[in-house]
């Protein structure tokens, strides 16, 4: 997956909660507004929206997921950068998108909002420049680093905020490039597989006991915590937007 | 056989009429693949003895100590091409010489020198060649096959050796002892050919 | 509700079987990792330029196709065609025939799987042995490849050992030396005996006519060691321009498939014998084989053809690891089989459409690929091919009523909100078949659907 080189770097900025955050995580949600804000940005919220299509997308249904992309396109108009606090969302507007128009009229369209399109981490320092982040969070922590950032500076720029906040621990775990079978509806049309990855994924990942499992994409947060929750052993999952808002509070 | 051939080449134009444009041939630059500590190793024959060593392939810069080694691995028969006369002499102190390979004997001849057409120090590998190699057999069957490689004849790399690949109707790139990791990921060596693999630079 | 067979297959597996696919998988991804660290600053800018040196090959195959021809015939080979498997098939044993040859030894080739040579070649009283050890176990056993280079990633020793005790290769003794041992003895008399040598090839140069074969076992080697025939299976995909791509492709084909710079044998086959170099076979065929490549070229699925064949996508797949190869149902298992096979299954697509599905689209299959086949993209359109030809998808929820919903605001808003009676009722009664899967294993968190946006407005209002 590779992304515009252009992508516009304004600081009032669109955000797209993503459907889980609306539905599920709205902490997340005000996190990413804060934590925005406190790097400078002034933070709209278009009140029309609503998913980015990827239900549809994946089960191959793209009429349908077109049709939900459309409606995207349209509330998110302009020039200004579109910041998704989830890796997964993000790749939908800037990588799936244009693939499942590629044979539609409107392309450019949908073109235009992909290269307006940031993942938070990978816009907070490649798009803002900013390399440390203040704050304290004292906390070992195990992070994933969510499958659809492949090949994005994503990953690497969450890290690289994580690891400057003062008190945090990154801690290495087994396999880690495996995905936490979470997969959307993979997760519900492949119960056994999606489960069965989800488990060894967070073997591997509380394997050295971390306080937190962290990601940039609630999906994936949803799923571990889902399994670790139903397996009577639960886990602390944050996402990493969490850590820097939480961070900031502790900066006073 | 045409009908399949003319069917096959017009499905493929068919394929390809429609695109609008089609990929370049990439040029790339001939050490592009060379791993980044290539430039920092030492001459080629150096670098060749330690990737050889590396993949399993033992190297000798003598006779006698390789004479020695076929004596201690209880070499009973080894074939050696007429001309190197100073090795069958060497051998002959301890097993059975025979120049002439021939197919009644595979299971017997349980060692076997032929020269090499060269050798690759990027990666250790030995080139052997139906021009060197009189019966490609004599390279693979016996357990212990030692290649003559020649110091003058080690290309650097592996983009060297392909750049000079002679006319030959067959050249084998050998890295190291015949393997199979099929059983369980574990290593076995010696499936089908040799299980020990040696080269005497000469 | 009915299940996905890849979900069935997995659900089913034998633990022991299941572990053994997954460690060794692990492993080969590690090495592969720990390989391509070692030796390159860049491993993906290389990978990006072999997928294009392949993308290029395969879009010129009209002219590298007829180069690789014209060459091959100048060094004294028979170049024949094949559109099908049947064809295919066919083209070998009427080679065979013809020069009377009754016993053949065979290399590991994908191609012959995907044709079911061995059962053509039995079928008109040819004896063929494959002779990679994998290989023959999966013969003697009557069984399919799970690996595309590990065949017999899912058996282990004692499967093994009964196996040679049964084809009277000795008493039972499950060392792995030991079968190994076995597996050479019995082989030597069969290369010997053999009429002709069967093989694939990973690449064609089309400039020098090399056919290019990799292996660590060296049995490609002896099957063009001792028959007087050699008989290449070759896809018409594997051509690539000259031996000077070969300097990148091999690079990264060990490195992939086993973690190897290069592999123990690389061959390069330049013809067959001649006068001065009297040693290898007299007679060389080379079949170039369609058996729908020429449609996946006209698809958009093209970048497939690109593949050289390394496995390091089944390695790394998770799904592939959880389910093991026979849960593909087809010769090439893991994501590159997810994608290949609906495909090479032509007219009988909607057949293996489900395997696409099987994924999590994480991409880790893109990620290890060394031509760079964008997998999940593939995987993605033909999910969308299946849907539009009506494939069966046991287990894939209909999405019309999720698009109206969210293409109205007003709706999603109202259903974001009213969604919190979720909260009240006991979900595991509910009778969502979408919901119930999830919910068997893992907990679903409240509901706290319009929250944030009420949040955003009065945060608005101060």
């Amino acid at each position: 997956m590779t992304q515009s080189p252009s992508r516009p770097t304004g600081r009032t900025v669109q955000l797209m909660a993503t459907c889980l955050c609306d539905a599920f995580f709205d902490d997340v949600a005000k996190a990413t507004v804060e934590v925005l804000e406190h790097a400078g940005c002034e933070v709209e919220f278009p009140e029309n929206q609503t998913c980015c299509g990827q239900p549809a997308f994946n089960c191959g249904d793209w009429p349908a997921s077109r049709e939900v992309m459309r409606h995207t396109t349209r509330v998110f108009e302009g020039d200004k950068p579109v910041i998704v606090p989830s890796g997964s969302c993000a790749a939908m507007l800037f990588h799936g998108a244009p693939l499942e128009f590629e044979k539609e009229k409107d392309l450019p369209t949908v073109q235009k909002l992909a290269s307006r399109t940031w993942e938070l981490a990978d816009f907070l320092v490649n798009g803002l420049g900013i390399e440390k982040w203040p704050g304290r969070f004292p906390a070992r922590i195990a992070f994933h680093r969510a499958c659809h950032t492949r090949g994005t500076g994503s990953g690497e720029a969450a890290l690289k905020l994580l690891e400057s906040i003062d008190g945090l621990e990154v801690i290495p775990f087994g396999e880690a490039e495996q995905c936490c079978g979470f997969g959307g509806t993979f997760s519900v049309s492949f119960p056994h597989v999606s489960s069965s990855m989800g488990c060894l994924k967070l073997e591997h990942m509380t394997a050295a006991n971390p306080d937190f499992i962290v990601s940039g994409d609630m999906s994936c947060l949803m799923h571990l915590g889902g399994l670790a929750d139903r397996g009577g052993q639960p886990v602390k999952t944050l996402h990493f937007v969490q850590i820097l808002q939480s961070a900031l509070h502790r900066h006073g | 056989m045409s009908t399949a051939r003319d069917q096959i080449f017009s499905s493929v134009r068919a394929a390809l009429a429609p695109l609008p444009e089609r990929t370049a041939r990439p040029v790339f630059s001939k050490d592009v693949a060379e791993p980044h500590w290539l430039a920092t190793e030492a001459d080629s024959l150096t670098l060749f003895q330690k990737r050889a060593e590396a993949t399993g392939t033992k190297c000798f810069t003598d006779m006698e100590s390789c004479a020695a080694w076929l004596r201690s691995q209880g070499v009973r028969t080894v074939y050696i091409p007429a001309p190197l006369t100073r090795l069958a002499a060497l051998c002959s102190e301890f097993c059975e010489v025979t120049s002439n390979y021939t197919r009644a004997r595979v299971n017997e001849i349980d060692a076997a020198f032929t020269p090499a057409a060269g050798a690759i120090a990027e990666s250790g590998s030995i080139i052997l060649s139906d021009e060197s190699t009189p019966d490609r057999l004599a390279a693979l069957a016996p357990w212990h096959h030692i290649a003559l490689v020649s110091r003058a004849e080690i290309h650097r790399t592996i983009a060297d050796a392909l750049a000079a690949m002679p006319d030959d109707p067959n050249l084998i790139w050998v890295t190291g002892p015949s393997k199979t990791a099929d059983v369980e990921g574990i290593l076995i060596q010696g499936v089908h050919g040799p299980g020990a693999q040696a080269c005497l630079i000469v | 509700m009915a299940e996905q067979k890849v979900e069935l297959f997995a659900r089913r597996l034998d633990r022991g079987v299941q572990q053994a696919v997954h460690s060794n998988s692990a492993a080969g991804t590690e090495k592969r990792y720990t390989v391509l660290g070692k030796d390159y600053s860049a491993p993906d800018d290389l990978r990006r330029l072999a997928g294009q040196i392949r993308q290029h090959a395969i879009e010129h195959l009209d002219t590298y196709l007829e180069q690789a021809e014209q060459s091959l015939k100048r060094q004294g080979a028979h170049v024949h065609y094949a559109v099908t498997a049947e064809d295919a098939c066919r083209a070998v044993s009427d080679i065979l025939q013809k020069a009377g040859a009754k016993k053949v030894v065979k290399s590991k080739s994908m191609i012959s799987e995907e044709i079911h040579l061995n059962d053509h070649l039995g079928s008109v009283g040819i004896e063929s042995v494959e002779t990679d050890l994998g290989e023959y176990i999966i013969q003697i056993d009557g069984d399919h490849p799970s690996h595309i280079v590990k065949p017999i990633i899912h058996k282990n020793r004692r499967d093994i050992a009964k196996s040679f005790e049964r084809e009277g290769l000795g008493d039972y003794n499950d060392d792995p030396e030991t079968i190994t041992r076995r597996a050479r003895v019995f082989m030597r008399d069969k290369y010997l005996q053999a009429d002709a040598g069967i093989t694939g090839a990973n690449f064609v140069s089309a400039e020098t006519g090399r056919l290019v074969l990799v292996t660590n076992e060296g049995n490609s080697r002896f099957c063009l060691a001792a028959p007087k025939i050699h008989i290449a299976l070759v896809g018409i995909e594997k051509v690539i321009p000259s031996d000077a791509e070969l300097a990148v492709l091999l690079n990264l084909l060990g490195r992939s498939a086993t973690g190897q710079q290069l592999t123990v044998y690389t061959e390069f086959i330049n013809g067959p014998a001649r006068t001065d170099r009297p040693s290898g076979p007299q007679e060389m065929h080379v079949i170039f084989v369609d058996n729908q490549r020429s449609q996946i070229l006209a698809s958009d699925c093209r970048e497939i053809l690109r593949c050289i064949r390394c496995g390091a996508c089944l390695n790394v797949c998770p799904v592939y690891r959880q389910a093991s190869g026979h849960a593909y149902r087809s010769v090439y298992p893991g994501p590159v089989g997810a994608v290949l096979s609906p495909l090479l299954a032509g007219k009988n697509f909607k057949q293996l459409a489900d395997l696409p599905k099987a994924s999590s689209l994480c991409g880790a299959c893109n990620e290890v690929c060394p031509v760079d086949i964008p997998i999940p993209d593939l995987l993605l359109k033909l999910r969308n091919r299946g849907h539009e030809e009506h494939a069966p998808s046991p287990g894939t929820p209909p999405m019309g009523a999720f698009a109206k919903l969210a293409s109205s605001p007003m709706l999603w808003r109202f259903a974001m909100k009213s969604n919190k009676v979720m909260n009240l009722v006991p979900l595991e009664k509910l009778p969502l078949p979408y919901l119930q899967p999830w919910l068997k294993t893992r907990t679903l968190p409240e509901w706290r659907g319009g929250e944030f946006r009420s949040w955003m407005k009065d945060r608005r209002k101060k």
